[in-house]
């Protein structure tokens, strides 16, 4: 009984690590929708909209990602203390990205609540 | 990149071994990357602690540097991808064998893709044996059957080159279907 308990934890936190990792650009292109954010503020904001937490690590490659694929456009704006910070806001492409993806994940959960009805 | 100054000794040394440590995983990269790379980290760190007291420097620092992980660790996709990028834009083969190198455990897809670009290279260079050693360099065939497309030291009896400088035309158009493909490989490996 516990090794079936345990098995399906496993599985569980797996799957939420997977869903994590496929949602995180969502969230980010949704919060960079409103206005831009620097890196350290980006993460602030997505810990108090979600309950997710997010390795800084893991965030500025994903960034970096967004970049080259020219979603996100970034630029440094220095600061009294003589160290820049790095905003970052949605590219032109990347409004457009959004509105897509807002329309599969519209359509996901729509697919999801029949389901489970 | 402008150094954080912290008030505690212990608190600084951390933050300066990781940047080194940063520095050093990024110091394959072009100048500019570097910077952009090191002035992204800096500028976290500096966030994330410099409203904090002296006393709890050490601690937020902790917390900071462990959250964004080791570099050597966290880096290593984005300089492999950020090398590959300087690779094809310079072509020059330095950055070619470093990218190479860096990507060589992202997939077959990376040595594909040196193996394209090697071939570029050695057609670009019979062109130049072409006219360095025009007579052992062509499209020689033997007795009406394929023998050599390149640069042969053995010509036995009964081989005919049929291009003449042609060749170099040959070669040169080659290279151009090699390096299209080659643009086409780098864009699909980007995209994955």
């Amino acid at each position: 009984m516990y090794y079936i308990c345990c098995m399906n934890n496993e599985f569980v936190q797996n799957w939420f690590s997977q869903v994590k990792k496929g949602t995180l650009s969502y969230i980010i292109l949704i919060i960079l929708d409103e206005k831009e954010y620097y890196g350290y503020e980006l993460v602030q904001e997505i810990k108090i909209h979600t309950t997710l937490e997010v390795a800084e690590g893991t965030l500025y490659p994903l960034l970096n990602r967004l970049k080259t694929e020219g979603i996100v456009d970034s630029k440094w704006i220095e600061q009294e203390s003589g160290i820049p910070r790095k905003y970052y806001t949605l590219s032109k492409d990347g409004r457009e990205t959004l509105t897509e993806m807002k329309k599969i994940w519209s359509a996901l959960g729509t697919a999801i609540q029949k389901i489970q009805k | 990149m402008k150094r954080i100054l912290f008030n505690n000794p212990t608190a600084q040394r951390i933050y300066d071994d990781y940047i080194a440590r940063v520095n050093r995983c990024v110091s394959i990269l072009s100048k500019e990357d570097q910077q952009e790379l090191l002035m992204e980290f800096n500028s976290h760190i500096y966030e994330a602690t410099h409203n904090v007291s002296p006393e709890d420097e050490v601690e937020a620092l902790m917390n900071t540097l462990d959250k964004l992980g080791a570099p050597e660790v966290v880096l290593q996709l984005t300089v492999a991808h950020k090398k590959v990028r300087q690779a094809t834009r310079s072509f020059n083969p330095k950055h070619v064998v470093e990218a190479i190198y860096l990507n060589i455990f992202n997939g077959v897809g990376y040595f594909i893709w040196g193996m394209i670009y090697l071939l570029v290279l050695a057609f670009g260079s019979l062109a130049i044996f072409k006219l360095i050693a025009p007579g052992h360099t062509g499209f020689f065939l033997k007795d009406g059957h394929y023998f050599v497309f390149g640069y042969t030291s053995h010509l036995p009896d009964g081989v005919t080159e049929v291009l003449g400088s042609w060749f170099i035309v040959a070669v040169i158009g080659l290279m151009g279907v090699f390096y299209s493909l080659n643009t086409v490989v780098f864009r699909l490996l980007k995209g994955k």
